[in-house]
């Protein structure tokens, strides 16, 4: 059974995002890029099945700029057997990406296509569901378990207000949640045998994919600032300001 | 207690709400994190300007009422504990941003602002206030300069003294001294600032601060690294170091993992599992920063120093490694340990550890003993912990006698018996096993030229 996981950079989860001077877009001059934490659990969810001995191969892709190969480096390091980049400076909007990883697909043959639910990027959740329907293959959103029995995939998915149990024939897509796994750290000589391992680059043009922006992006701006609290003496003054100032009750 | 005419004399100065005599705050006010000291202060004040401070020195100078400074009462040795009816001073309120001034990197506050806000404050203003540990969302500036606080980023930015560039005290007699104002030069004789830095509430009151800022560092990368014997954590040390500016170099060893992550249920950073862990942290200075520190990884592992080891690939994944060894001081705490705080010369480091582990296996061989520490200065935290079966007071004296061995090792080393906490309460009995007599003798004329009634936090360092 081949594996293919999908890798997206993005900014760190840790970094407060700030607009350009201009409120053009977000800047992302000196800003630190990780792995996307969703595509990271994908990826630990590949590598374990791998050690379970149910997968044979995993490929790791990803659609971005050349020093995406940061990322894809990260996932071999993991545990990924080889890697794939579709180079591009393109913004990349979902649907761009799932044409590409769909040419991926169709070359790569895989059984499970493994993606976390979205990227913190753009938040768009989408691009799972979109090379579902570019594929025509089952999918599972929201993974919080996968397990292979037989040629099917079981999955138990959380929604709203609990959980769903999902059986899946393959070729299947698992977009995974928080609760999937929690992956491991790149050991040291892991990240140097992953220097060794084939990351073959390729670009939208290679794979015959138009990725032109359908979106036009207006501008970026934060959110306005909340007030800060304040301290009030006792409950007499606390029913005068939500009386008189707030006016939330009367 | 208090008489009633100094009660009311104090009120006349902070005001009624800020004097404080319920049985929870003198519990609250009247000990730090050591265990070993019941509190009993006689009351709390909590001034609000400098010049409450002076008019509370100068009334506790009149009737002869001890002062204990209290910061945010994080301290490991008993600085900040009033045991014998002392009047806690608390600098809670005088917390603010005095003055910034981007033009000289530098910001005064009130020394009672808590270490994180002093942080965050300057990463709001693109700048870093580089002391940090464990206790820093608690402790105050006014605290960490008392007692020359460390921490995980002496490596790279040393101790709190670095950074302190002027102080506003009121010393033991009822004076407001400006100590130094600032100024990056000023050699105008003795200077006094360094003095107050490290005097743990023995000379006066540290009112106000003047706190130099770094630039905000780099992108930066955390490593740890799995080791099998004690003084090999040393070659470790000295291989990184000598082709990379580290930020942190810190150890632990594995039972100290094993308890940090049953209780906290963090993620071991490998599966191997060793005797001991070196964390390092280093900032991207160079585009081959990465490259370097891997090349020197795998001379550590060739030479047989290092079994394993794993490397942050994001900010999430450096901070989970930090919570493995900044978490283990608090994990520890259900086992009141005994902590000794330890230093030595890091050339001496190797030879010294050899001596101690011996010792400590010959001494305590049923006690549960945990290695953590700053290693990068050559600071070790020794904790015993202590068995269910002991009394508090039982392990307490087994382990002075213990701590009296210790001392004696670190003087044949020359090392210190308190590297980084203080003396407090906790290591007066040890502190002639790093200071000579005279010095010591030196160290009392001068806390009778700032505090000449002997008024301020008496029995504390010293007798
Ligand atoms: C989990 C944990 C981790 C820690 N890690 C470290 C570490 O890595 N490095 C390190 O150095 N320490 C560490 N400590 C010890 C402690 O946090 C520091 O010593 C800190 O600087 C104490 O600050 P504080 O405000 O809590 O002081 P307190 O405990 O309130 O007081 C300490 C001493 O300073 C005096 N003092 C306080 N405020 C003033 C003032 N305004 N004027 C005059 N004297 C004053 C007190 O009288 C007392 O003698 C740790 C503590 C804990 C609990
Ligand atoms: C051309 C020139 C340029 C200079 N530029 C600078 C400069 O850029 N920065 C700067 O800081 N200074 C500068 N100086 C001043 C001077 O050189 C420094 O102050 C220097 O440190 C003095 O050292 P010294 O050995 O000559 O001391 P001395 O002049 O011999 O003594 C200076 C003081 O130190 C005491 N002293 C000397 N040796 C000892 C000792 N072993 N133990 C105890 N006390 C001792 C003396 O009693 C005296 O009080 C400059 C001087 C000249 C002539």
């Amino acid at each position: 059974m081949k594996i293919l996981v999908a890798v997206k950079r993005v900014v760190d989860y840790n970094v407060k995002v700030r607009p350009k001077s201009d409120g053009s877009d977000v800047d992302l001059a000196n800003v630190k890029m990780s792995i996307n934490p969703f595509c990271e659990i994908a990826v630990e969810e590949a590598v374990r099945l791998a050690e379970k001995g149910l997968a044979t191969e995993v490929v790791a892709v990803s659609v971005g700029p050349k020093q995406a190969q940061e990322q894809l480096r990260t996932a071999l390091a993991l545990g990924a057997d080889r890697a794939v980049l579709v180079e591009t400076d393109e913004s990349l909007e979902p649907l761009a990406i799932a044409k590409c990883l769909k040419a991926v697909c169709d070359a790569e043959s895989p059984d499970i296509i493994l993606m976390g639910k979205q990227a913190i990027d753009g938040d768009n959740n989408q691009t799972g569901q979109m090379l579902s329907a570019l594929l025509d293959c089952s999918q599972a959103t929201f993974a919080s378990e996968l397990t292979l029995d037989g040629g099917k995939a079981v999955v138990i998915r959380e929604v709203d207000g609990g959980l769903q149990t999902l059986e899946l024939s393959l070729p299947a897509i698992v977009t995974s949640d928080l609760r999937l796994n929690e992956p491991r750290y790149a050991s040291l000589p892991n990240i140097m045998k992953a220097k060794r391992k084939s990351l073959d680059v390729k670009t939208p043009d290679d794979l015959g994919v138009s990725i032109a922006p359908r979106v036009t992006l207006l501008g970026v701006e934060l959110p306005a600032e909340r007030q800060a609290g304040i301290k009030v003496d006792d409950v007499a003054m606390l029913v005068d300001k939500l009386k008189n100032e707030a006016k939330v009750i009367s | 207690m208090l008489p009633q005419r100094v009660i009311e004399q104090l009120i006349d100065i902070v005001g009624e709400s800020r004097l404080l005599f319920e049985a929870d705050d003198l519990q609250r006010f009247g000990v730090d994190r050591t265990t070993l000291w019941q509190a009993a202060p006689c009351a709390v004040v909590l001034p609000g300007t400098v010049e409450e401070v002076q008019s509370i020195v100068r009334l506790a100078n009149q009737c002869n009422l001890a002062i204990v400074p209290s910061g945010g009462r994080t301290g490991l040795s008993g600085g900040a504990v009033a045991k014998d009816g002392e009047l806690v001073v608390a600098l809670d309120r005088i917390n603010q941003v005095i003055d910034f001034n981007p033009m000289d990197r530098s910001v005064t506050v009130g020394a009672g602002m808590i270490t994180g806000h002093l942080q965050q404050f300057a990463e709001e203003q693109g700048l870093f206030y580089p002391v940090d540990f464990a206790a820093s969302g608690s402790s105050q500036i006014g605290g960490n300069i008392a007692t020359n606080a460390g921490g995980i980023k002496v490596v790279k930015y040393g101790m709190t003294r670095n950074w302190v560039a002027g102080l506003k005290v009121v010393n033991g007699a009822g004076d407001i001294i400006e100590l130094n104002k600032g100024l990056a030069k000023n050699n105008t004789g003795y200077d006094l600032r360094h003095l107050f830095i490290g005097s743990e509430g023995t000379l006066g009151l540290i009112c106000e601060a003047t706190i130099q800022l770094a630039r905000a560092p780099l992108e930066s990368s955390v490593m740890v690294m799995g080791v099998e014997n004690f003084a090999e954590i040393v070659d470790v040390l000295t291989c990184f170091s000598r082709d990379l500016d580290l930020s942190a170099f810190e150890f632990f060893s594995q039972q100290a993992l094993d308890k940090v992550i049953s209780h906290r249920g963090h993620t071991e950073p490998f599966k191997t599992e060793t005797a001991f862990y070196a964390l390092l942290e280093f900032e991207h200075s160079s585009p081959d920063i990465l490259d370097k520190a891997m090349a020197l990884f795998e001379h550590c592992v060739d030479v047989g120093w290092v079994v394993d080891g794993v490397i942050s690939q994001s900010q999430s994944q450096a901070k989970n490694l930090w919570k493995l060894r900044e978490d283990i001081s608090g994990t520890l705490w259900q086992w009141q340990p005994y902590k000794n705080d330890i230093s030595v010369r890091i050339s001496r480091m190797a030879d010294f550890l050899e001596d101690v582990d011996q010792l400590v296996m010959e001494q305590y061989p049923d006690f549960e003993v945990i290695w953590y520490g700053h290693i990068g200065d050559g600071n070790l935290h020794l904790n015993i912990l202590k068995p269910e079966a002991f009394s508090v007071d039982q392990f307490h004296s087994k382990c002075v006698n213990v701590s009296e061995e210790i001392g004696q090792l670190l003087a044949k080393y020359e090392g210190s018996v308190s590297a980084e906490h203080g003396v407090g309460l906790l290591k007066k009995d040890y502190l002639h096993y790093s200071r000579s007599a005279v010095e010591m003798d030196m160290m009392r004329s001068i806390k009778r030229a700032f505090d000449p009634n002997y008024i301020m936090n008496p029995g504390k360092l010293f007798d």
